[in-house]
C-alpha cells in the first residue's frame, strides 16, 4: 500500500520536530514506567515486611479478638488443646506455626519510660514464621523461661540500652492489677521493619504469660505457608476444620492486616492514573501538534495529492502512519528509559534518607531503601497505549488536512 | 464525440461581498490529439479555466463534458475519481514529493489506478522515465534533480497512467529557456507518440509555438481560437 510507505517515508522529514515530539512522549514513558516500578516496589517490600515481621503468612484468632486486636486486649484469647492444634496441623502447604501473645506494656530503663508493644514468643515456632532472627546484630534469641528480652536497635538507641542492660516492663495484668517483668537485654535486631525496630519488646512466652496472668493463652497463631499467593485454600481448610470441631476460631489473611498499606495503593493507582492522563493529553499534544505542522508545511503536495486523485481517507492514513511511527519510535525510547531506569532502581534502589527516610509515618513499614520492581504488562500496556494515542489523536488534524479543497491547497488560496 | 466540451461556462468567486467573475462565458471543444494552449494576460483566467476541465472545481454556471459525461455537477468524491483514472496534472512548482525518489515519485501515481503486478508496475515506471529522458536518474531525490528533471518527473507523473488528458498550468514558467523548451518538445513528443490530449497554458511565446491550437483568454472569455500546423 502506497499510503503506508509513503506516510513512513515522511518520517524522516522535519526530523527535528519528529525528534522533540518523539522525546517528549520517551520522557512522559519513563516517568509512568519509573513511578510504577516504585510504587510497585514499595508495595512488595510493605507486604513482605508485614508478612515477615508483623503477621505471617495467616493469623487465626477468635473473631472477637480480631475485631479488638489493634487493642491488645487479654480476653478473647485462645486456649491452646489438642483439639485447636489438631484443626491447624497436617494442613497441605502449612509450613509452621507459632503462638503469640501481644500485650501492652511501658518500658522502663530505669530512668525513662515509653509505651512499647509486649511480644510473648516461643523462640524456635517464632523464628519458623517469621525472619526477625536473620536480622539479630548483637546477641542472642532467648529460650523459654529465661528472662532476657530481645528488642529493636532503634528503640536499644532510642531508651540507650545495650546487651547486658535491664529493663522493667510495666504491664496490667487480666485483673486489672499492675504488674513487672525484669528481663536482660539478651539480643538486638536491625530489621528493615520500623515498627520492630522501635516499638516491640520479644519476651520468652511463659515469662509473658504467668506476668500477664493468663495460664496458656494466646493472642494468636501465626502461621506460614509454603504459598505466598494461594492462601486462600488453606484459609478455607483451617475455617473447616474449626467449624468440624465447633470451634469459633478463624482464619485471617495477612491481607487484612496490610489495609494501609492497600488502600496507600490504591492511593498510589489513582496517582498513577493522573499520571496516565497527563502522558495522554502530552502524547496528543506533540502528535495533534505534529499533524498540523506538516499539514501546514505540506498544503500544496496535498493539493497535488488531491488533484491527482488520491481519496481523503488515503490522504488521512499518510498522516496517521506517519503519526503512528512516532508513537512507536516514542514508546519504543520511552521503554528503553523505562528499563534503564527501573534496572537502576531494582538494582540500587534509593534510600529514603534523600527524602527524610521512615515511610512509617504513612503507615507504610518499610525502613532505609526502596527498590523498583520488573513490571513487563506496564512495559507493555503503556507501548500499546502510546500507538492507539498516537493513531486516535491524528484521526482529527489528518482528516482536516486531506479535507482541503484541493485548488485552494494548490495554490495557497 | 469529442473528449471535451465545454458549454457557458462561468465561475464566479465570491470575496467577501464583492463578486469576481473569473470565467463569463466559455464554450470549448477539444478533440482527443489535441495539442493546445491557453494563453492570456495575467489574471484572464487560464488557471481557472484549467481547474474546471481538470475537475478540481465545479463552474458556477454552464456545462462541462468529458467523455461525453457531465462532470460539472459532480460530487467531491465523484470529482477525485474522474481525475485519478481520467487526468495528468503538471504544475509549475513540480509537486514531487521530496522523500521519494525520481521512481516512486512516478510509481506513486500508477499505484492510484493499478493494483496489478509488481513486475507490469516496474517496467512501466521505467519505460516512462526513459522516455522523458531520465533513464539513469531513477533513484534521486528531488532534491537532486534540476529544474527541468523535476518537471520531467513531473510529466512521467501526469502520463504513466495514460490519461485521456493532460493539463499543465504554467509548466516552464520557473524553466530557464533550455530546459523549458526540452519540457515542451517531451510533451509534443509524448502527444505524437501516445495521442495523449495536452492543455497547457503560458505567458512564454517561444513555448507557445509548440502548440497546434491557441487559444486566447481575455477578462474570462475566448477572445481567439486558431490550429495551426
Ligand atoms: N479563489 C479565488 N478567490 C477570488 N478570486 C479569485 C480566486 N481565484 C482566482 N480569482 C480571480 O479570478 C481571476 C482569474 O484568475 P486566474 O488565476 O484564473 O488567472 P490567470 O490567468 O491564471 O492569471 P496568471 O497568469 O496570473 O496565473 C483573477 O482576477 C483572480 O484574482
Ligand atoms: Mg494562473
Amino acid at each position: 500500500m502506497f499510503s503506508i510507505k509513503l506516510g513512513l517515508k515522511n518520517l524522516t522529514r522535519q526530523k527535528r520536530r519528529n525528534s522533540i515530539t518523539i522525546l517528549v512522549i520517551a520522557f512522559a514513558f519513563f516517568i509512568y514506567l519509573f513511578l510504577d516500578s516504585v510504587m510497585g516496589g514499595m508495595e512488595q517490600l510493605s507486604f513482605n515486611n508485614i508478612i515477615n515481621f508483623e503477621t505471617g503468612n495467616i493469623q487465626v484468632a477468635y473473631p472477637q479478638y480480631w475485631e479488638e486486636r489493634e487493642e491488645l486486649p487479654l480476653e478473647n484469647l485462645i486456649y491452646l488443646n489438642q483439639d485447636i492444634e489438631e484443626s491447624i496441623k497436617n494442613i497441605d502447604g502449612l509450613l509452621a506455626t507459632s503462638p503469640e501473645l501481644r500485650f501492652i506494656a511501658n518500658l522502663n530503663n530505669g530512668i525513662d519510660e515509653i509505651a512499647v508493644i509486649g511480644l510473648g514468643i516461643l523462640p524456635e515456632k517464632y523464628n519458623e514464621v517469621y525472619t526477625t532472627q536473620q536480622y539479630l546484630v548483637a546477641g542472642s534469641i532467648f529460650s523459654p523461661g529465661e528472662s532476657k528480652a530481645v528488642i529493636g536497635k532503634g528503640l536499644a538507641e532510642l531508651m540507650d540500652l545495650k546487651i547486658g542492660d535491664y529493663i522493667t516492663l510495666l504491664i496490667r495484668t487480666k485483673e486489672e492489677t499492675f504488674n513487672t517483668i525484669d528481663l536482660e537485654i539478651g539480643g538486638l535486631v536491625n530489621t528493615p521493619h520500623p515498627m520492630i525496630n522501635n516499638g516491640i519488646v520479644f519476651v520468652p512466652l511463659d515469662i509473658a504469660q504467668q506476668a500477664l496472668n493468663v495460664e496458656n493463652g494466646v493472642s494468636m497463631i501465626t502461621i506460614r505457608t509454603n504459598k505466598e499467593k494461594e492462601i486462600t485454600p488453606i484459609i478455607d481448610d483451617i475455617n473447616q476444620n474449626f467449624q468440624k470441631k465447633n470451634i469459633n476460631i478463624k482464619a485471617y489473611s495477612w491481607r487484612e492486616s496490610a489495609e494501609t498499606v492497600i488502600a496507600y495503593s490504591a492511593a498510589q493507582d489513582a496517582e498513577t492514573a493522573v499520571v496516565l492522563t497527563v502522558i495522554l493529553v502530552i502524547g496528543m499534544i506533540g502528535i495533534i501538534n505534529n499533524v498540523i505542522l506538516s499539514a501546514l508545511e505540506r498544503t500544496r503536495e496535498i493539493g497535488m495529492m488531491k488533484a491527482l486523485g488520491m481519496r481523503e481517507w488515503e490522504i488521512v492514513l499518510v498522516f496517521m502512519i506517519e503519526a503512528c511511527g512516532v508513537g512507536i519510535i516514542g514508546g519504543l525510547a520511552g521503554c528503553l528509559l523505562g528499563a534503564a531506569g527501573v534496572g537502576w532502581m531494582v538494582k540500587y534502589g534509593y534510600d529514603l534518607s534523600y527524602i527524610g527516610g521512615d515511610m512509617s509515618l504513612y503507615g507504610i513499614p518499610i525502613l532505609d531503601k526502596i527498590y523498583g520492581v520488573w513490571n513487563l504488562s506496564s512495559f507493555i500496556f503503556i507501548f500499546f497505549f502510546g500507538i492507539i494515542i498516537a493513531l486516535f489523536s491524528s484521526i482529527a488534524p489528518a482528516y482536516w488536512a486531506a479535507h482541503k479543497d484541493p485548488v485552494k491547497a494548490l495554490y495557497h488560496r | 464525440m469529442s473528449l471535451l466540451e465545454l458549454k457557458g461556462v462561468k465561475k464566479i468567486y465570491q470575496q467577501g461581498k464583492i463578486k469576481v467573475p473569473a470565467l463569463r462565458g466559455v464554450d470549448l471543444i477539444v478533440e482527443q490529439g489535441e495539442f493546445s494552449t491557453i494563453f492570456g494576460p495575467s489574471g484572464s483566467g487560464k488557471t481557472t479555466l484549467l481547474n474546471m476541465i481538470g475537475c478540481l472545481d465545479t463552474p458556477t454556471e454552464g456545462e462541462i463534458r468529458l467523455n461525453g459525461n457531465k462532470v460539472s455537477d459532480l460530487s467531491r468524491k465523484a470529482l477525485a475519481m474522474t481525475r485519478r483514472f481520467n487526468i495528468g496534472f503538471v504544475f509549475q512548482s513540480y509537486n514531487l514529493i521530496p522523500v521519494l525518489t525520481a521512481y516512486e515519485n512516478v510509481e506513486f501515481a500508477i499505484r492510484l489506478i493499478d493494483h496489478t503486478s509488481e513486475l507490469k508496475v516496474k517496467e512501466r515506471v521505467l519505460k516512462i522515465l526513459e522516455e522523458v529522458g531520465l533513464k539513469g536518474l531513477e533513484n534521486r531525490r528531488p532534491n537532486e534533480l534540476s529544474g527541468g528533471e523535476s518537471q520531467r518527473v513531473a510529466i512521467a507523473r501526469a502520463l504513466v497512467k495514460e490519461p485521456k488528458l493532460v493539463l499543465a498550468d504554467e509548466p516552464t514558467a520557473n524553466l530557464d529557456s533550455k530546459n523549458a523548451a526540452d519540457v515542451v518538445k517531451i510533451m509534443v513528443k509524448m502527444n505524437k507518440e501516445l495521442g495523449t490530449t495536452f492543455i497547457f497554458s503560458t505567458h512564454d511565446p517561444m513555448v507557445m509555438e509548440y502548440a497546434h491550437r491557441y487559444i486566447n483568454l481575455k477578462d474570462g472569455m475566448i477572445s481567439a481560437d486558431e490550429r495551426r500546423g
